[in-house]
């Protein structure tokens, strides 16, 4: 799916991400490590909103900074910069959907799948997003991604902002995303308990560099834990 | 206590990064501030012989007193569309242990810095003191001197109280633009006139110098009444967001140009549901009145064909430059979800490009109107316009691929310089010279007719080139792309 190759990319001389090589294919991959590890870096990397100072990203056979193709298929959700704040909740989905050719009436049906994990605090809320919460900002952000019908989702630390019932709803989501439609999903968190339990592969990264590339298994929540308590 | 919260205020004007990473710009600002300053007193201080110069065997001083409330009426105005609030400046305090009256205090002292409250005394007191201060003694002018700070105060703060209630309530805005509209038509036919009422009312002054209490009982009301406005509304919510039920909104309209369409309802609604945008664009149809300056009869009469152009590319060309100068930097603080989309540049690009020829479009029509003056400006207004559809659009969004300045789309506009920076500067200046050098060599060589055909000419034709353009602004947008995206995102 997504090939990373020598990608290089400093800050002032003091580097951000180096990853000579990775492969980011099927399933549920995890990503963490502390802050200014690179992580949300990266992730811009993969979007092209970053550009890199040697090596490439490469999905699906094209250079992401060179064809614009993977914007069909990618879907992704960072932070309030993907919002557009002046917009309805409403008003933006619709926009959304016009981009990835869906009718009205499919963002509508699209929509109602999400009732329950919008809790009622989105949908005819009479608010503009920028006046949204936090939490709610980001549940439009991540249906906004649902909605694209996207191959490879990419999410930025989704669990941070929301509240627990909305956690574990988003972890069964992305589970049943990945079983039934096969999306490939790409993720970080600080949080061990959920990402453990929601990815199938989880990379351990810090200071620019991947130093563990590790396939969960019931022994990995403690291998991170004394990682990080060191 | 309010000394402090002032002092917060200094060092967040000079602490803000919109000013502090920028010492140019903060020296550039200081120039600006200085000369309107240079240019009020200097004014003050030449009034009596303006106007002994313009009415010659008049009673300056009745004349003075005839602009005096015309000035306070657009200064209304004026302040309505550019002054701020400074209202957000009081959050950080909210739970901390202040009394209240002392934060309501602190917000109408803050507002008070503004040069809306220098300007008049600038302009009017030096007349007061040199020539009736002469004339009629010190109790009569000190009189004035009071009446003039007290309307200053007075409009000051009926202003605040205004615009914080039309943020509440919709139909305050509808009517004190009525109640204007009314005054204007009102003094206009004569039905009576200002500026009789005026030079009366001042008049008396003189005769009666203690009136002046009643002018100061005028600014005490309206201080007070705006602060029991504030005392009650002293909530968040209520300060800043307008409380009504924010809907969707559809262009229907707009659905025939597909996906361009939805982009361009997108620029709509952020001109319409934004401060600084919206107060932009409400001054560009300000501008639009510009053309009665430009097209006097002596210019049209004399063939002054080149300020006539001027006039004209001005004219069709307001909505462009206001909306333009900003292009991409308008949507700075989601630049970063478009880029990622799914939605190609060169889509992106022809967007703005079809967006900025509506804009010029409207313009040209409604400046149609300016050819019941004389059919000589329709060739002209023409060209102007086949100008900026053609030649101004394409450089707008050149440069806007150089600006990497990000925008707060929340802040109001006036002396607001956030997002200035090199771009704009080289922007105003590029479409003059492109113009100029357009124009003068044909104007020179034959005549200003063949100059006008010109620009006429190789607007039409780089318009019908547009899709080549697209070709390369395209590029130039993929090359600028990654510091476009960095800058944005430093806020």
């Amino acid at each position: 799916m997504i090939t990373i190759n020598n990608l290089v990319k400093s800050y002032n001389g003091k580097v951000a991400v180096d990853i000579p090589h990775l492969e980011i294919d099927k399933g549920i991959i995890g990503l963490v490590g502390n802050n200014g590890a690179g992580k949300t870096t990266l992730f811009r990397l993969l979007l092209d909103l970053v550009k890199a100072d040697r090596g490439e990203v490469v999905s699906n056979e094209n250079a992401v900074s060179k064809n614009e193709d993977w914007k069909s298929y990618t879907a992704a959700y960072i932070d309030e910069g993907f919002l557009i704040p002046y917009l309805t909740p409403e008003e933006y989905f619709y926009f959304v959907g016009k981009l990835n050719n869906r009718s009205k009436a499919d963002v509508d049906e699209m929509l109602s799948d999400l009732t329950i994990f919008f809790d009622g605090s989105i949908l005819k809320s009479g608010k503009y997003i920028r006046d949204l919460s936090k939490g709610n900002q980001f549940k439009v952000g991540i249906a906004a991604c649902l909605l694209q019908n996207p191959e490879m989702m990419i999410l930025d630390e989704p669990f941070a902002n929301l509240d627990p019932s909305s956690q574990i709803r988003l972890i069964h989501m992305i589970k049943e995303l990945n079983e039934k439609k096969h999306v490939n999903i790409l993720v970080s968190s600080h949080d061990l308990n959920n990402i453990t339990d929601v990815c199938t592969r989880i990379l351990l990264m810090e200071k620019g560099v991947i130093i563990k590339d590790i396939q969960t298994s019931s022994a990995t929540l403690n291998e991170l834990e004394d990682y990080f308590r060191a | 206590m309010i000394y402090t919260l002032l002092q917060h205020q200094w060092k967040s004007f000079w602490r803000s990064r919109a000013t502090g990473r920028n010492v140019a710009m903060q020296i550039f600002i200081g120039f600006i501030v200085l000369y309107l300053t240079a240019v009020a007193i200097l004014l003050g201080f030449s009034l009596d012989k303006i106007l002994s110069g313009s009415f010659p065997g008049k009673d300056i001083v009745r004349i003075f007193f005839g602009f005096i409330l015309y000035y306070y009426a657009f200064d209304i105005i004026i302040r309505f569309i550019l002054q701020d609030l400074p209202t957000l400046a009081v959050q950080p305090y909210l739970t901390q242990n202040i009394k209240r009256n002392k934060l309501v205090q602190f917000l109408n002292i803050r507002s008070l810095f503004s040069i809306f409250s220098l300007l008049p005394l600038f302009l009017f007191l030096p007349f007061i003191i040199r020539v009736i201060g002469a004339k009629y003694g010190v109790m009569v002018s000190l009189s004035l001197v009071i009446c003039i700070f007290s309307l200053t105060f007075f409009n000051h703060f009926l202003v605040l109280f205004i615009k914080r209630k039309t943020i509440l309530n919709q139909w305050w805005l509808i009517g004190f633009f009525m109640a204007i509209l009314l005054l204007a038509a009102a003094d206009y036919f004569q039905i009576f006139s200002l500026r009789n009422w005026s030079a009366d009312l001042f008049s008396t002054v003189i005769k009666i110098p203690a009136l002046c209490f009643i002018f100061i009982a005028f600014a005490i009301a309206a201080l007070y009444n705006n602060s029991k406005f504030l005392r009650n509304n002293f909530y968040l919510e209520n300060l800043e967001k307008s409380s009504g039920e924010k809907r969707s909104a559809e262009f229907s309209w707009l659905q025939r140009f597909g996906v361009y369409g939805d982009l361009m309802g997108l620029d709509l609604k952020l001109i319409l549901r934004n401060k600084r945008p919206r107060s932009l664009m409400l001054l560009s149809v300000i501008f639009l009145f510009y053309g009665y300056f430009f097209f006097k009869p002596e210019n049209i009469q004399g063939n002054n064909l080149a300020i006539l152009l001027v006039g004209s590319i001005f004219i069709t060309g307001m909505f462009m430059v206001s909306y333009g100068k900003f292009l991409f930097a308008w949507q700075s603080n989601h630049f970063d979800g478009l880029m990622a989309s799914n939605m190609n540049v060169k889509t992106y690009i022809k967007s703005k490009l079809i967006l900025l020829t509506s804009f010029s479009t409207v313009a040209f029509f409604v400046s149609l109107l300016y050819v019941l003056i004389s059919w000589k400006l329709f060739p002209i207004l023409l060209a102007a316009w086949l100008f900026n559809i053609g030649i101004h659009s394409i450089l707008t969004v050149f440069i806007g691929t150089l600006n990497y300045k990000a925008i707060d789309l929340s802040k109001g506009s006036s002396f607001n310089y956030e997002g200035m920076g090199v771009a704009q500067w080289i922007y105003s200046f590029m479409i003059l010279v492109v113009g100029a050098a357009i124009y003068l060599p044909f104007a020179l060589l034959f005549n200003s007719w063949a100059g006008i055909a010109a620009i006429g000419i190789l607007g039409l034709i780089s318009f019908l080139m547009q899709d080549w353009w697209l070709d390369k602004l395209t590029l130039q947008f993929a090359n600028h792309k990654y510091k476009m995206l960095q800058g944005f995102r430093e806020k």
